[in-house]
């Protein structure tokens, strides 16, 4: 998919592990893997919203497009 | 009493089984008659009569064996398709919460298909019992025969092969369900 998620560019930026961010935002951990290793379909706005509140960013440094 | 799903599937598998088994005790007599028809005619009177086609065993042994054939083909299709319906409701794939799986898509795919067959089968079946008749041999109905009813069994495969292409639809759907977050 040319949509690339840079979850895990902005934890490491962050300092913040997958459990934390897990527990801020509410979501189990198999579905920010899931949106971490770029498996995901879609992304609802209120989980963007938790997202990017937790990690202080916004959805342009999650969110990439590049073409294949 | 409330009717739930759990309980009508339930019903739907005894059902199935009931049909199942007479059905395969049709393919299997239908079988074993044609069988001792061609290798020991004398016995086929002790066996187990649904048909007489004895004025075409005596008009010709390989017409003969050409109607019992189609009898048995249509005789074991229905069968296998019981089979397979009872093998998806026996299978743990079977997930009324998540019911678009590849395998539930498979399973309408090989029943569409298989009551495709049927209605092929079956559909030559009268055409060739008709023109037996026309031959001049005294025939049995198509009904006594097992091969009536092509037309259903054909619509019934465009049906499921509609359905077929809804639920392909459907596991799409459900799998782009299960990768929101």
């Amino acid at each position: 998919m040319p949509i690339i998620v840079n979850l895990d560019v902005m934890m490491a930026k962050r300092k913040m592990s997958l459990n934390e961010l897990s527990e801020k935002v509410d979501l189990t951990l198999a579905n920010l893997s899931i949106l971490k290793t770029g498996k995901a379909k879609a992304i609802r706005f209120s989980t963007l919203e938790a997202i990017c509140q937790a990690l202080d960013c916004q959805p342009g440094d999650l969110l990439e497009y590049s073409k294949e | 009493m409330e009717i739930t799903t759990k309980r009508t599937l339930n019903v739907l598998l005894i059902l199935s089984w009931i049909i199942f088994v007479g059905v395969c005790v049709e393919a299997g007599g239908f079988i074993v008659n044609a069988f001792f028809a061609l290798v020991n005619p004398a016995v086929v009177k002790h066996l187990w009569h649904e048909a007489d086609l004895s004025a075409l065993l005596q008009y010709d042994v390989w017409y003969f064996f050409a109607e019992m054939l189609l009898m048995s083909v249509v005789a074991v299709l229905k069968a296998w398709l019981f089979y397979l319906i009872i093998k998806i409701m026996h299978d743990k794939n079977f997930n009324l919460v998540q019911p678009f799986n590849k395998e539930v898509r498979r399973f309408i795919f090989n029943i569409a298909c298989i009551t495709f067959m049927i209605g092929l089968f079956s559909w030559w079946g009268v055409k060739y019992t008709d023109w037996l008749v026309g031959q001049g041999v005294a025939m049995p109905d198509v009904q006594y025969l097992r091969l009536g009813g092509a037309d259903v069994w054909l619509f019934m495969s465009v049906t499921l092969f509609v359905i077929g292409q809804i639920f392909k639809r459907g596991v799409e759907i459900q799998a782009e369900n299960e990768l929101t977050i």
